[in-house]
């Protein structure tokens, strides 16, 4: 079983290959096949006797510190392969309905994109050391471009992508940094803290920096948090698995993987958990802003990545962990069920144009409303148990980092309930804003069927309606893996560090759920005025921008200079030859003079 | 004059001429063989060397210049053809007006 799961990222290669090749009547139902067989057997090494293995294949890379193929199977990554494989399922069989209206070579390539994504996550996890986890990383990056820019012939979808890329190239350039600064034979993700292998200049506290940095670029944290909302131009399956889930959370789980660095350089980890706690803050805070769906629920991605930022800096990675885990769950049920709701409003993600659909959509506002108890951390529920751990580890080390996070969730509270209430309840959608240039469906036979039948039930589709299910489930029972019994902390032991037992609501656990709560019925209060139309943070930055001037400050500045020097040094390109192989051949004499010089 | 030394020198002149060349000439097939002529040159010395060690390492290593050199020439010849094709004239300054 254990060498099975070690070569589980080979199971979605079939799938792949008929996917491309077009067999079977159904475009990319063979590529169901890999994440279901994935997933089975990761949960069937959970349930078995969980014999630990190593698969190392040495002098794969020979030119890296240690540049084996090495693969490693323990509960750490058959946890977070499970978690990939369930996921994943829900979002393939979800994607075959959603992506219907798609051209059949369309959702071919969405599949084939979907299986390279699941391929190369499932190499991430199960990466030994730091040069296979790169090939891994890089892959989930690729896939995201590709995936995000999915719609290329739409505005914005190929700037999206190039911005997810950007931001990517960050992380992975952090890491082939660690990668390649480590001593020879270092490298293996469990003894990187060993004093052998922080015998460099810098010490354990720069290769713990390039990993944050690297971790911050792919769970879109602190400054590198840009991409993500902008990565809701994909499609919202991939916006569900990827950018929500799985991809994101692989920052997350590199943090865990490494706890033992971290807990090597303090000062890293305290910056990491700052950094968490700010971006949690800042995430509910820009979620507020958004006149955008999907964009509400990526800042509140981003927002609870914070939080187990926080939990790793703080000392507690089996709470992130813990929190990882059922966030995958529930975040991954919001942003089906509010797929659900763009499907059934042909495309439309803006506010302004939802509001009022709880009896036109009653699986969605069911399955929105759990993962919106859950996310706030309804005590029963299982945000509450893996947010109260994070909760309680941020009390006992650092208390006004704690109450931050804590002060959070009354923003976490505030924003779900926005788009809860501004989508299900809330007022009718004002018919002229609702503009057809977002409208994905070419079918305009009539106006807008999503209109016409408002006061009647839309379109549940069967196949998207039940990946639904285990979500939701996992969203109201994940809790009860660790509470009372503590199983997962038994479990993962120590791959993801020391873990205290969970108790049922802590009493800052508590007062943050009693916020998180009173910031929900306030925005139901609140949803009752008209939706005003606000600028997302990006765009508000660029509006004080322009009105500020750009030449003003400093920042301005380096930018006037920048352009101007540019712009002088382009005067050498002159496209002339001739003069190009002169100053070479000049160049070269030079070279030679110097170098000849007796 | 021993051999090494007509062998460095005919390289040398060799370079030259092809330096000469590629700075002198306005047509980029001219251009295409002064740059043959230097690559050659470096041959030349490259051979030498190897005999002189009594290695092969550098003959290989001439072997690959010309393997280099060919696939060079292939991409030169086909810009200078597609150049031809869209101006009708040859220059390579020519084509300076493209830029930004």
């Amino acid at each position: 079983m254990s060498l099975l799961l070690a070569w589980a990222w080979l199971f979605t290669l079939p799938g792949l290959l008929l996917t491309v090749l077009g067999v079977g009547r159904r475009p990319g139902a063979a590529s169901l096949a890999g994440p279901a067989l994935i997933a089975a057997v990761a949960l069937g090494w959970l349930l078995g006797p969980r014999t630990p293995a190593d698969v190392v294949l040495a002098n794969w890379l020979p030119f890296l510190p240690n540049g084996a193929f090495h693969l490693r199977v323990d509960a750490l990554s058959a946890l977070m392969l499970a978690v990939v494989g369930v996921v994943s399922l829900c979002v393939y069989i979800y994607a075959l309905a959603y992506m219907e209206e798609e051209p059949p070579s369309g959702q071919r390539r969405f599949f084939a994109f979907l299986d390279i994504f699941v391929a190369s996550m499932a190499i991430l996890v199960l990466a030994g050391n730091l040069a296979l986890l790169l090939v891994g990383w890089t892959g989930v990056g690729l896939a995201s471009f590709l995936l995000i820019s999915f719609w290329h012939e739409r505005p914005g979808a190929i700037g999206a992508g190039l911005q997810a890329l950007a931001a990517n190239a960050v992380g992975d350039a952090a890491l082939l940094l660690a990668i390649v600064l480590l001593p020879a034979g270092c490298g293996d993700l469990l003894t990187l803290q060993t004093p052998t292998c922080v015998a460099v200049p810098g010490g354990a506290g720069l290769v713990a920096t390039l990993l944050v940095i690297a971790a911050s670029a792919k769970s879109a944290q602190g400054p590198l948090y840009f991409w993500l909302p902008s990565a809701m131009a994909g499609p919202t399956p991939v916006s569900a698995l990827i950018h929500a889930a799985t991809m994101v959370a692989a920052g997350v789980y590199l943090l865990v993987r490494t706890h033992a660095l971290l807990a090597a350089a303090p000062t890293v980890a305290l910056a990491t958990a700052v950094i968490g706690v700010l971006t949690a803050l800042g995430g509910g805070l820009a979620s507020l802003q958004q006149s955008n769906f999907k964009r509400g629920l990526a800042y509140s991605t981003v927002s609870q990545l914070g939080y187990m930022f926080a939990g790793i800096g703080l000392g507690a990675p089996f709470a992130a962990m813990f929190h990882l885990v059922t966030h995958a769950a529930f975040k991954a049920l919001l942003f089906l069920s509010a797929g659900l709701v763009i499907h059934a409003r042909h495309g439309h993600e803006e506010l302004a144009a939802l509001g009022g659909l709880r009896r036109a959509l009653p699986g969605a506002h069911l399955a929105f409303l759990i993962g919106s108890l859950a996310l706030i951390g309804v005590p029963g529920l299982s945000g509450a148990f893996s947010k109260d751990a994070i909760l309680e580890a941020a009390e006992r080390a650092n208390l006004l980092l704690g109450l931050a996070l804590a002060g959070a969730v009354f923003l976490t509270g505030l924003y779900i309930g926005r788009l809860f209430f501004g989508v299900f309840y809330g007022p009718r959608p004002d018919e002229s804003r609702v503009t057809s240039h977002e409208s994905r469906v070419t079918s305009s036979s009539s106006p807008d069927p999503g209109l016409a039948t408002r006061e009647s039930r839309l379109d549940e589709p069967a196949l998207i309606l039940w990946p639904l299910v285990p979500l939701a489930i996992g969203a109201v029972l994940l809790g009860y893996l660790e509470w009372p019994s503590g199983l997962l902390s038994g479990l993962l032991g120590d791959t993801a560090g020391h873990a205290e037992p969970v108790r049922f609501i802590s009493p800052l656990g508590a007062a943050a759920a009693l916020l998180g709560l009173a910031g929900f019925a306030l925005s139901a209060r609140q949803s009752r005025e008209p939706a005003r139309e606000r600028p997302g943070l990006p765009e508000a930055v660029e509006q004080v921008h322009a009105t500020a001037g750009a030449a003003s400050g400093w920042v301005g500045g380096v930018a006037e200079a920048g352009l101007g020097l540019a712009g002088r040094l382009a005067a050498v390109h002159t496209g002339q030859l001739g003069r190009y192989v002169l100053v070479s051949v000049l160049g070269i004499a030079v070279i030679l003079l110097i170098g000849l010089r007796p | 004059m021993t051999a090494e030394t007509l062998v460095l020198a005919t390289s040398a002149v060799l370079l030259a001429l092809g330096a000469s060349g590629v700075l002198m000439r306005r047509n980029p097939v001219s251009m295409l063989m002064s740059i043959e002529l230097m690559l050659n040159a470096g041959n030349l010395v490259l051979v030498l060397a190897a005999r002189a060690r009594g290695a092969v390492d550098g003959q290989a290593a001439a072997l690959i210049v010309l393997v280099l050199a060919a696939a060079e020439a292939v991409i030169g010849l086909g810009i200078a053809l597609a150049l031809f094709r869209t101006r009708e004239n040859v220059d390579v300054d020519g084509p300076a007006e493209i830029h930004g």
